[in-house]
């Protein structure tokens, strides 16, 4: 389980850490939509620059990124075959027999590879840097102009960070049981496909039971502390933008509009 | 045979910062046809501990030996899923691996996967159904809606039903009443004496220990801290101090009249012993 690092919280002491998850999620927000704009390799390069340098003030390592990228390589590499399959434009790159690989194929492929890269360098530097509950926080304040269309921000938050504080939980409990069951002589890596039906059954069914009693006792114990939800509630944590965090808004606007222009002028 | 460690290493998570050694060079003998207790105070590695006898965790280092078989740290283990159907391993909280629709299925389930047939595997959960005091009015009930004292009962039977040599039980007694306690307790005990399986069993609860277990295996760190007969290893109670062991009410109270100058003669073993030298005491004085 240690080796999943897309998506994941690394505990680190630096500024961007620090920052306002309101602040960084909209900044995300705004650069991914730049990374739409169809600027060139200028515009990416810029892009480029940019991630690379909150990768460098969040002091998250390369090899981290690489390891979030890791799993879109073979994506990229089937999205390949099928560019080479579809595209004939452009000068031919090389021949086997009758086949041809035409150049616009490669760049397609390079073009969707560096888009890819940089969304998942700008999430990351959010993902890495943000504690889950600061996230949902965040989320809520974000939300909340919404409910006056009567989008239930409160109420999502809450789901979000129940559903992340259950992932380490489900996944101890589901190695519970497979240990359980395989001590019952349960084979969960060879057998026939109907004993693997009646093995994967022996996982699933005592894992919703008890999925479906935490989830009880979890709404037993937050009516008891008197939650209601949709009334209003106070927060130990009071999120507050500082200096940088404007800073760091400024920036992703300013980087955004520049692309814009760039896409524009292009 | 018996059951053997040889310098036994457990290390979770080898290589990340989370690295945890929860065994460090375990040398231990069971013997078999005993009860043996393993305590010690949680995260202690009992649990780690047990989950190498029927191989659910191979050894980082060294070797287990087992009923004739040998796994090392260092070879690829082999006939895993026989050996699990000759070492029955009871998990704590064993109710939550029950699943099927009835109670007699989800029994027969064990069996069946060791290969017998319908028939042999429901004969087979019938019996250890009828052990663990599940009567056939339940034979048919889905075992979701039973109460927790008799899904842990049907759970403990799913393993029986396997008719392992050895049994290893973690914990089997937690959550229960102390009528329920007792009946489980007499039924490993009896489970040991007239089916002459080995039993293993985790637990916290001294008066279990010493009214039902032969030997005792105390672990402390990753480590065997100590091992003797339950007997011996009660009657002392400084060790029992020592080791982190509060030792039973009977011994406690022994000691206590000691200390007021009773001459409580050793080997007094139940309450109703005592009670009876208590009595025939006051007869001679009186």
């Amino acid at each position: 389980m240690g080796s999943i690092a897309l998506g994941r919280y690394i505990p680190l002491d630096s500024v961007v850490h620090k920052m306002d998850p309101r602040a960084k999620i909209m900044a995300m927000l705004i650069v991914l939509i730049a990374v739409f704009f169809p600027s060139g390799w200028i515009g990416y390069a810029v892009l480029f620059a940019a991630a690379s340098l909150m990768i460098l003030l969040s002091k998250l390592s390369v090899g981290f990124i690489w390891r979030a990228m890791r799993p879109m390589l073979i994506m990229l590499v089937f999205l390949l075959v099928i560019n080479a399959l579809v595209v004939h434009t452009g000068p031919v790159l090389f021949s086997i027999g009758s086949f041809s690989v035409y150049l616009d194929a490669v760049l397609q492929t390079l073009y969707i590879a560096v888009r890819l890269l940089l969304m998942i360098m700008i999430t990351t530097c959010l993902t890495a840097t943000t504690k889950p509950l600061d996230m949902t926080l965040g989320i809520e304040d974000l939300l909340k102009p919404f409910e006056k269309i009567h989008v239930p921000a409160h109420e999502i938050a809450m789901l979000i960070s129940i559903a992340l504080r259950f992932i380490p939980d489900l996944i101890d409990e589901t190695q519970r049981i497979m240990k359980a069951q395989e001590s019952r002589g349960v084979d969960l890596q060879e057998g026939k496909l109907k004993e693997k039906i009646q093995a994967i059954l022996s996982l699933i069914v005592p894992l919703f039971v008890s999925a479906f009693q935490r989830a009880e006792d979890l709404a037993n114990a937050m009516e008891a502390r008197g939650y209601m939800p949709g009334e209003p509630r106070t927060r130990y944590k009071v999120l507050k933008m500082a200096g940088r965090d404007y800073i760091l808004l400024a920036c992703a606007l300013i980087t955004a509009v520049g692309i814009g222009v760039l896409a524009w002028a292009v | 045979m018996p059951i053997a460690f040889k310098d036994v290493s457990h290390v979770y998570s080898a290589g990340t910062p989370y690295e945890y050694r929860a065994l460090d060079h375990v040398d231990l003998e069971i013997q078999e046809g005993k009860m043996t207790a393993v305590v010690g105070q949680t995260g202690s590695g009992k649990s780690t501990l047990v989950q190498h006898l029927n191989a659910l965790l191979l050894p980082t280092e060294g070797t287990v030996y087992i009923l004739d078989r040998t796994i090392d740290a260092n070879k690829k283990p082999k006939q895993l899923k026989s050996l699990r159907g000759d070492v029955g391993l009871v998990f704590q909280f064993p109710e939550y691996q029950l699943f099927e629709e009835t109670v007699l299925k989800d029994t027969a389930f064990g069996p069946k996967n060791f290969g017998c047939t319908v028939e042999e595997a429901e004969k087979r959960a019938k019996q250890a159904l009828q052990l663990t005091g599940i009567g056939p009015e339940y034979y048919e009930r889905s075992p979701l809606e039973l109460s927790g004292g008799q899904k842990r009962r049907v759970a403990i039977a799913g393993i029986l039903a396997m008719d392992p040599r050895v049994l290893v039980l973690d914990e089997p007694t937690a959550g229960l009443d102390p009528a329920g306690t007792a009946s489980m307790m007499k039924l490993f005990r009896r489970l040991n004496q007239e089916l002459h399986k080995t039993v293993l069993i985790v637990t916290h609860d001294m008066e279990q220990v010493y009214r039902y277990c032969d030997e005792v295996i105390v672990v402390h760190d990753g480590k065997i801290r100590h091992q003797e007969s339950s007997a011996e290893f009660f009657k002392d109670a400084h060790l029992c101090n020592e080791m982190g062991v509060l030792p039973p009410s009977l011994i406690r109270l022994e000691e206590m009249m000691r200390e007021f100058g009773f001459a409580v003669p050793q080997g007094i073993v139940t309450e109703e012993q005592l009670a009876q030298w208590i009595a025939q005491e006051v007869k001679n004085h009186g």
